[in-house]
């Protein structure tokens, strides 16, 4: 297990992708809870929240934005690797694909996938857990409301304060940036829901 | 047939690289194949994609094959053998 781990971290390492995938990251983890923010004060905005629809929206955006984060960035990565490949091919004038830089093409394609697919899935799935428990009957819509939209606040803050610490800036200034923007398109979206 | 074990003890390799992995990690893996007690890379050469390094090897059995495997593992190419040294043993009994 150990072994493996260390093996992937080599991997990830030699093609470069671990800062291409922090960024799949925080874009995909942002598109996600915004995605459900827009949903849950678009709802509340037009005065007819039902559980069941955001239930139901949130999750078919979830599931879609994970197929599309995870067919495009396999597709694009896969590209971009096989060209930085066919380059080190030419300049070391010998096949490549079956040393440690093929195995390290294919394992940074996948993992990249992954970040892109499963980042804005987990981010949207999160704000949507107190409108199950609404459908459980274990808090009020109100509550529900209030929870997720806090939720997908924390979550935004955390992925500005994320950026700040990759950036050596304030954290708490990066992540006030995020809820800042994030306030702006519920408000928007708010405005959208009442006309 | 002579009753002595030829056993290669030192190697020096003329070899292409990309940049990555780093110089550090091809003595690493040398130093991890069977038979090898000591690796010193060196680099001689550096290019836009590539680099040319100077590996002396040296150990108590090292097997060549294994060698050349572990450079051709990690995207490299032996460009020549610029040094070899070989002892006869005995045959243990």
């Amino acid at each position: 297990m150990l072994g493996s781990l260390k093996k992937l971290r080599g991997y990830l390492k030699i093609s470069g992708v671990a800062s291409i995938s922090r960024r799949y990251f925080v874009m995909n983890s942002f598109d996600g809870a915004m995605a459900i923010l827009g949903v849950v004060v678009g709802a509340y905005g037009s005065g007819a929240i039902n559980p069941r629809i955001v239930i139901g929206a949130g999750l078919g955006a979830a599931i879609a934005m994970g197929a599309s984060g995870f067919s495009g960035a396999y597709l694009t990565e896969r590209a971009e690797r096989k060209r930085k490949l066919l380059v080190m091919k030419k300049a070391m004038l010998a096949d490549v694909s079956n040393s440690i830089h093929g195995r390290a093409m294919k394992v940074a394609t996948v993992w990249a996938a992954l970040i892109d697919g499963l980042s804005p899935m987990v981010t949207a799935i999160i704000p949507m857990i107190p409108f199950f428990m609404n459908s459980l009957g274990l808090i009020s819509i109100d509550q529900a409301i209030w929870y997720s939209v806090s939720s997908i606040m924390c979550i935004l803050f955390l992925l500005g304060a994320y950026l700040g610490r990759i950036s050596k800036e304030s954290m708490l200034r990066s992540g006030g940036r995020m809820v800042i923007v994030a306030v702006l398109a519920a408000l928007v979206s708010w405005l959208i829901g009442r006309f | 047939m002579t009753g002595h074990n030829p056993q290669v003890k030192r190697l020096v390799l003329d070899v292409l690289k990309p940049h990555d992995p780093p110089i550090y990690d091809l003595a690493a893996r040398l130093a991890s194949c069977h038979g090898v007690e000591d690796v010193d890379v060196t680099l001689a050469e550096i290019d836009q994609d590539t680099e040319s390094v100077k590996v002396s090897i040296d150990g108590t059995d090292i097997d060549i094959d294994t060698v050349k495997k572990c450079v051709e593992d990690l995207g490299a190419s032996v460009h020549s053998f610029d040094e070899v040294r070989v002892v006869r043993r005995p045959h243990p009994k």
